[in-house]
């Protein structure tokens, strides 16, 4: 569709600026249960959002009724919802950068050209493998979900960007069962090419964090050092992402704020964010408001270094942004605590006694972003003698995520991406509060 | 909205094929949504959603595709796509949908697109004001406002062909109490099936002071202790822990696929005998209310436990078939983008006999969790976490002194069965469930109850 009569109607009737983002994205979505294609999803979309500044406020409407006979509807309504808004915060439609680094690996043609058959067999397979490797798995499910898209940034000042992405997940979920206790396990790989879905890890992490969980139990409450795993320690962070946005940090919800240049987490921790992370669909060349993106330390070996800025919060403050501007917010592209040099099993060792955390739960209610306070249902091991014994459920590990980051022993090499790209590796810790029996 | 005859041509392409079932889901949706931070309007969005989604199967076996691109080719080529999944011979005859049903059981006396903007603003306004007036300590107020007018159109090859509009309207008060020391929040958010009359029902000045009283009252709180120990749990958003610790294992989702703590339970003693559950998709004007399921078919009333017993779980047609059970019309999805499943609508504990101060009276120590915050449940064990909002200790039959930090932990079955205790005071507050099929509104509730005993996680270890 051709926008710019849409630009120059917003602008005949005094818009100083209007700015689209059109998208187009196509899902594939397999479920495969006990050896039955239990689900099979595909989805054709398109979207826009329009955003126009009038009178010094921007107006916004997100559509999917996209069509040219629209365009005077889109422009009327844009007016309306600007004209409601009593914020005096800046406002700004970018005219662009001078260069934007080109991001490559985001879109693979091996992934969109294998056949809807090649990867129902995928699952298919994996699901069998998982089933079959062990008597006490219950139930056994694996997944496969694919999205491609394309994207359109396009504004009256001129600025025009395109990127196209695709991306894939491959995953099992099991629950094990013994006589009088179930437990359920999870994971993954995501990719975008093809040669990297090989399941024999997946396999034998799913099947053996099932079994080996059964019989868990609540542990003594006390004070425990813990070595929180890999995914579980990305999904921490993620509850706490929301402290590192300017946004925040300029109204008065993060603890953070006036600790530039400051340090607020042990000298091992860096905090990275990595916008060209190859095979990643959060990688980009520019963020949502068409900044051109750039790799950096947030906490570099402890010290916080920046927040994360879009153009509204950088031109609060007389800062750059710093290329997070999305979907009118704030948010990171690739985020992640930089791996160290230790492996697990040696953590383990060096801890000698205490828990492994494998899984956190409640992270969207049991966490308190402002001020950093958790208090979370926790499920994995006893470490004693530096190897895991007995598994633990139904305890709640409890700290303050500040705290926590300044109480850190050792960081590993095991670096985990979640399913929205936080990453981090598995962290062992001094003394966190447990509640168990 | 799509013609009849273009329904009927996609449910019988669908069927020229080895499947038993098609389905045409289709969705027009207007949402409007208002935040003031600042005691500022900092942003109005429109959002118009419409698309449809198509579902075919064969038993419980099935596919499901959606699109925005609504013409007939589009959708014709999608119908053929998901076919290939039976591809084979034929099975069911030519469908003609019958004549469209849309019985209207929530009254809306005043559409939200009908009214001026200005209106809308002056709400947030005048729950900002309240918040703020509450206490000096409340240093920021965020308030929302949504409302959404959703027109669906269902029909299937089992004969239903219905349309329905579900409106819906709701306001979240956040206040953000600070010191030197701390900052804590509290959040309130009123909501229902209403039109904007809806405002004219609360007393909206009072259900923002409710969100700054909690952020306060946390703000000069102590760390609540680890511990396990009787815990009260009172009325209203409390509910969230039946919606966590036993409605999402009493979903089809989950038992039919014996994935639940209890599949296979039906007709079995699973709770104390005070506990008596119903999820209710029938109450006039409800959050979690509408005339017609996901799947077109009437909504109900559900008694899910009686007394303690086991005596429905929440059905949808599919899972219905693997589970040889009829449908309880209990499917529900966020928009079009989902395929439909069992879902719960408005899900509460009935009930009890005991009054309030009863129950406080007999806790000799433990911990009265006066509102809840979220929670999340893994279905196949049953355990489960929520966090508590504003909790205060209970010391000598007598609330004591507030403690913040508090999250409670457990399993599904061992906690309905240490309700020991179970209030008079019936209230329903509002939520949003997400699940597979999305976000989507559900009411929970409950009158007090006690649970004799449930780990408490805190961050003081000092347990006396």
């Amino acid at each position: 569709m051709n926008f710019k009569p849409l630009f120059e109607k917003a602008e005949a009737i005094g818009f100083e600026a209007i700015q689209i983002k059109y998208s187009e994205s196509k899902s594939i979505n397999l479920e495969v249960f006990k050896g039955d294609l239990d689900k099979h999803e595909i989805s054709d979309s398109k979207a826009l959002v329009l955003e126009g500044i009038y009178k010094g406020k921007m107006g916004k409407l997100n559509t999917e009724n996209i069509d040219e006979s629209k365009f005077d509807y889109w422009i009327d309504s844009l007016k309306a919802s600007a004209e409601a808004v009593e914020s005096e915060d800046p406002v700004v439609i970018y005219e662009g950068d001078e260069a934007y680094q080109e991001v490559e690996g985001v879109y693979s043609e091996a992934l969109e050209t294998l056949s809807v058959e090649a990867k129902k067999k995928m699952v298919f397979e994996l699901e069998e493998r998982v089933r079959n490797a062990d008597q006490r798995i219950d139930i056994s499910e694996a997944f496969y979900s694919e999205s491609s898209g394309y994207e359109l940034l396009e504004n009256s000042k001129g600025l025009r960007l395109e990127k196209r992405i695709n991306h894939a997940v491959l995953g099992a979920h099991v629950v094990a069962k013994s006589v009088d206790d179930s437990r359920s396990a999870f994971d993954y790989i995501q990719s975008n090419q093809p040669q990297d879905f090989d399941t024999d890890e997946l396999v034998k992490n799913v099947v053996n964090r099932g079994i080996s969980m059964l019989g868990a139990q609540a542990i003594e409450s006390g004070k425990y050092d813990v070595i929180i795993e890999n995914r579980a320690s990305a999904n921490l962070l993620g509850a706490f992402l929301s402290m590192f946005k300017a946004e925040n940090v300029q109204k008065g919800l993060s603890k953070l704020n006036g600790k530039l240049n400051e340090s607020i987490a042990d000298s091992s921790v860096s905090l990275v964010e990595d916008p060209f992370m190859e095979k990643s669909p959060k990688s980009t060349g520019f963020d949502g408001e068409g900044v051109a993106t750039h790799s950096k330390n947030i906490i570099d070996n402890g010290t916080l270094k920046t927040y994360l800025h879009n153009l509204k919060t950088a031109k609060k403050e007389n800062v750059e942004s710093t290329g997070n501007g999305f979907n009118g917010g704030i948010a990171p592209t690739n985020l992640f605590i930089k791996p160290g040099n230790n492996t697990l099993e040696f953590m383990l060792k060096d801890m000698d006694q205490g828990l492994f955390i494998t899984s956190l739960q409640g992270l969207h209610s049991g966490t308190s972003a402002i001020s950093g306070d958790f208090s979370l249902q926790a499920s994995g091991y006893v470490v004693k003698d530096g190897k895991l014994d007995k598994p633990v459920s139904l305890i709640t590990l409890s700290s303050n995520y500040l705290e926590l980051l300044n109480f850190v022993d050792t960081i590993g090499s095991d670096l985990k991406f979640t399913f929205s790209y936080l990453g981090s590796p598995s962290i062992s810790f001094n003394a966190i509060s447990v509640s168990g029996k | 909205m799509l013609k009849k005859a273009l329904i009927e041509r996609i449910i019988n392409e669908a069927l020229e094929s080895t499947a038993d079932f098609a389905e045409v889901f289709v969705e027009s949706t207007l949402q409007y949504a208002l935040s003031m931070q600042d005691s500022a309007i900092q942003s109005a969005k429109t959002k118009e959603l419409k698309g449809v989604g198509i579902r075919i199967a064969q038993g419980y076996k099935s596919v499901y595709g959606h699109t925005n691109k609504t013409d007939e080719k589009s959708l014709v080529s999608l119908t053929q796509d998901l076919k290939t999944a039976f591809s084979g011979e034929r099975t069911r005859e030519v469908i003609k949908l019958s004549k469209v049903q849309s019985q209207n059981n929530h009254s809306i006396k005043t559409l939200p697109n009908e009214v001026d903007v200005s209106q809308k603003v002056s709400l947030l306004k005048r729950a900002d004001k309240s918040a703020r007036l509450y206490s000096k300590d409340i240093k920021q107020v965020n308030v929302s406002y949504m409302d959404t007018v959703q027109n669906v159109t269902i029909a299937s090859s089992e004969g239903v062909y219905v349309k329905d509009t579900r409106v819906r309207t709701r306001l979240g008060i956040n206040s953000v109490a600070s010191n030197e020391n701390d900052m804590q929040q509290g959040f309130n958010g009123p909501g229902g099936s209403y039109g904007f009359e809806f405002y004219d029902q609360i007393d909206l000045e009072e259900e923002a002071r409710e969100a700054s009283r909690i952020a306060v009252a946390m703000l000069y709180a102590d760390e609540c202790p680890s511990k396990t120990m009787p815990v009260v749990v009172d009325n209203g958003f409390g509910g969230v822990i039946f919606h966590e610790a036993c409605g999402h294992s009493l979903e089809a989702t989950s038992v039919a696929k014996n994935a639940s703590v209890f599949s296979g339970k039906k007709g079995g003693k699973i709770g104390s005998d005070l506990v008596t559950a119903v999820d209710d998709g029938t109450i006039p004007n409800a959050w979690g209310s509408a005339n017609y399921d996901d799947e077109g078919l009437p909504q109900k009333r559900r008694v899910l436990i009686d007394k303690g017993v086991l005596t429905s779980y929440m059905v949808d047609q599919l899972n219905g078939k693997r589970m040889n059970e009829a449908p309880t019309h209990s499917s529900r999805r966020q928009s079009y983008r989902f395929a439909p499943t069992s879902r719960m609508s408005n899900t509460y504990i009935d009930n009890g006999e005991s009054t309030f101060d009863e129950i406080i009276e007999n806790t000799e120590y433990g911990l009265y969790a006066r509102k809840m915050g979220g929670g999340s449940v893994n279905p196949s064990t049953g355990d489960f976490n929520f966090s508590v909002m504003e909790g205060y200790m209970i010391r000598n039959g007598k609330i004591a002194e507030p403690v913040k930090g508090a999250t409670l932990v457990g399993t599904g079955k061992d906690a309905l069965k240490k309700i020991d205790m179970v209030g008079n005071n019936l209230l329903r507050a509002q939520g949003m469930c997400g699940s597979v099929s999305g976000a989507i509104t559900t009411d929970v509730g409950q009158p007090t109850i006690r649970i004799s005993s449930i780990t408490v996680g805190g961050r003081k270890e000092d347990a006396s």
